[in-house]
């Protein structure tokens, strides 16, 4: 799979045929869901004031579009069919999809992790743990991944006062030390 | 002139010019660093600037849009990586400088008409958006509706080579717009029962997703070494000078840019590319673009600088983003409750008048920094791509929930991150739907209010006499395009739009 971001559209031709059958199925679905997913309002509403109309419109403009495009893109698997190694290659780009989502998983615990432990700790450990993750491991990073923390702090909470709730871990501190925590970590 | 003199008053108000200052100095940093770049720094920053004066948000934006258009020449000549695609042309044309130890001269080259288009545009922004908005003073809900969908019209023949998938984009951006609660009879649309999507799709964690998660996911995953930059050599002044050699190349690109900038959906890169073949076309060297013309970095320097203050025209006078950076700008307006639009004028001078001078000055601050500053720069640009993708994702879950104060917006953005991570590694353009979901509620009332004063007679919007040339021009311009695509289907596109 060619890495996104670089020159050359060298995407495997099968797996975009396959995210264009699945864009114009999810949007098939939901445009068959039109009448469900819209309450009408007012049965003796005039066309263009019906709820269903705006969305009516953008989800047909959706379907031709994703069709024309899997029209476009089965043409060209017909006149160029693919070959052996493009076949073989094109289960790695189906799971290449699963690269991304390992980062976003730890994401998401990012997320909980700040409501448990504070959003200082919590961004240390995130940072440290995707350095290490993604092979930045020398002792260099670790301190520079630190500083951004301390930045990022410094910026957002003292700086810009950005809020965030009180983790409970805090409550292990005394009042003064809580206080300060919550305030700026 | 006392509209002037109040736009001075403003610029002299010290945090005014100290966030035009930061936001300057940011943009050319982040421009500098491939895989950083505005998109990703202003939706970010979006979130922050909504507890700051209107003037003070929009200058902070504003500052890191013009000084990332600046810096990404930087690592286009000294490390020959482009630090957008808009500097995709620069470091074409300056690898042969770089060759012949000419890089300071590539670099002087750049800035220079980096300068020349941006000030120029600026004045362009200065002269046309109050004209503009005394016209828009005679539009109906028709000629509104009509320029919201000749701006989507343009997004769509824009994308050259990739029309079908930027129609689905713009498809998908106008369909998320709609969800939610609808106003004119208070029910809802496509939102299956979940609470937190009766409020719609939020703004900002839909742009943090879809430029700046998708961005961090794309240098997470990434391989591949920095290359190391190339000393400066050479008289830095020599360039600066010698863009007035090629004023036909300077100011022509400078005004393609310009109007390519009021033209809503057309941006910087298409922009860019019809200057560049024109320039081509019309130089006694043209033979020389692609092994190192000077023009040739006039002409896409001059052209990306252009734009931005061009693509404030359409969004100031008329409430219409030209690109997807004025569509998140937008935001900075509607929280405050200014009204972009010929109201504007009337209700905010001293905003509209203290924005010209900011951009002016912005400029100037930004060609001072770089006179001093571009070596440091080159070095911020090589920072380890997985790096900066550990900072991009880590600041956008500040970035995200800054925005409401709600973690379930974090969730939002997760969506968007991972689809604007697969729609970018099939080369689908990102911009569309930011467009399309920002125009389309403005389409939407607009389209109601015309049909519903005509009593659902469609002939209105061909009734009114500007309305009726809007629909004419794109008419002339569908079939123009698909005259265009029947004669060329069989040959590749000259170039194709990969704004992602």
């Amino acid at each position: 799979m060619s890495e996104p971001g670089t020159e050359g559209d060298g995407a495997n031709r099968l797996e975009s045929t396959a995210l264009t059958v699945i864009f114009a199925g999810i949007s098939g679905t939901l445009l068959l869901l039109l009448g469900a997913a819209t309450k009408s309002g007012s049965a003796g509403a005039d066309w263009w004031t019906r709820p269903a109309f705006a969305p009516a419109v953008a989800l047909s403009v959706l379907v031709v579009a994703n069709f024309l495009t899997l029209w476009r893109e089965l043409s060209d698997l017909r006149a160029r069919p693919p070959s052996v190694q493009e076949r073989a290659e094109a289960w790695d780009c189906f799971t290449g999809w699963l690269r991304p989502v390992e980062f976003l998983a730890y994401y998401a615990a990012y997320v909980w992790a700040i409501q448990h432990v504070g959003y200082f700790l919590g961004s240390l450990v995130f940072v440290s743990w995707l350095l290490f993750r993604v092979g930045l491991r020398q002792r260099r990073w670790f301190l520079w991944g630190a500083v951004f923390c301390v930045a990022l702090i410094g910026i957002f909470r003292m700086g810009l006062g950005v809020w965030m709730p009180a983790p409970a871990v805090y409550d292990l501190f005394p009042d003064a030390a809580r206080t300060a925590l919550i305030r700026w970590f | 002139m006392d509209f002037l003199w109040l736009g001075l008053q403003q610029l002299a108000d010290p945090s005014v010019f100290l966030t035009m200052c930061i936001g300057a100095i940011l943009g050319v940093i982040v421009g500098a660093i491939p895989g950083a770049g505005a998109a990703v720094t202003i939706s970010i920053l979006l979130p922050s600037t909504f507890g700051m004066e209107p003037l003070n948000g929009m200058t902070l934006l504003l500052g890191v849009y013009c000084g990332a258009a600046y810096g990404s020449a930087i690592p286009a000549v000294m490390i020959n990586t482009p630090g957008s695609p808009v500097a995709v042309l620069t470091a074409l044309e300056a690898k042969p400088f770089v060759d012949r130890g000419e890089a300071r001269r590539a670099m002087s080259l750049a800035y220079s008409s980096s300068f020349v288009g941006g000030v120029l545009a600026v004045l362009a922004l200065m002269l046309l958006t109050q004209p503009l908005a005394n016209i828009a003073k005679n539009f109906g809900s028709a000629e509104f509706a009509m320029v919201a969908l000749a701006a989507l019209v343009l997004v769509i023949v824009g994308h050259n080579g990739r029309r079908a998938e930027a129609t689905a984009a713009l498809a998908f951006g106008l369909f998320l717009a709609t969800i939610g609660i609808e106003t004119a009879f208070s029910t809802q649309r496509y939102t299956f029962g979940l609470s937190f999507l009766q409020q719609g799709v939020a703004l900002v964690p839909m742009v943090i997703g879809l430029f700046a998660i998708s961005e961090a996911l794309i240098q997470l995953t990434a391989r591949g070494a920095s290359q190391p930059a190339v000393q400066l050599k050479g008289h830095f002044f020599q360039g600066f000078m010698e863009v007035f050699r090629y004023k036909r190349a300077l100011y022509g690109s400078s005004a393609i840019g310009i109007l390519c900038g009021i033209m809503p959906g057309v941006g910087e890169f298409l922009a860019q590319q019809v200057s560049y073949v024109m320039a081509k076309r019309f130089s006694k060297e043209g033979h020389l673009f692609g092994k190192g013309a000077p023009e040739g970095i006039i002409v896409s320097e001059a052209t990306n600088n252009a734009v931005p203050p061009g693509a404030l025209i359409p969004m100031l006078a008329l409430g219409i983003p030209g690109e997807e950076l004025t569509a998140m700008m937008l935001a900075v307006f509607l929280v405050h409750n200014v009204i972009p639009g010929p109201s504007l004028f009337i209700d905010r001078p001293e905003f509209v008048a203290g924005l010209y001078w900011t951009l002016l000055m912005m400029n100037v601050i930004i060609i001072l920094f770089l006179l001093v500053a571009t070596n440091a720069i080159a070095r911020a640009a090589l920072i380890n791509k997985r790096f900066l993708g550990v900072l991009i994702l880590t600041l956008s879950l500040i970035g995200t929930y800054a925005s409401a104060y709600n973690f379930s917006d974090v969730g939002v953005a997760m969506v968007f991150g991972l689809l604007g991570y697969i729609l970018r590694s099939h080369r689908w353009p990102l911009t569309p739907i930011l467009l399309g979901f920002v125009m389309g509620p403005i389409l939407e009332n607009r389209f109601r209010q015309a049909v519903g004063g005509a009593d659902g007679d469609l002939t209105i919007f061909v009734a009114r006499p500007i309305s009726a040339i809007m629909v004419a021009a794109m008419a002339l311009l569908i079939v123009l395009t698909f005259c265009g695509w029947l004669k060329g289907r069989r040959q590749p596109p000259a170039f194709q739009i990969n704004d992602t």
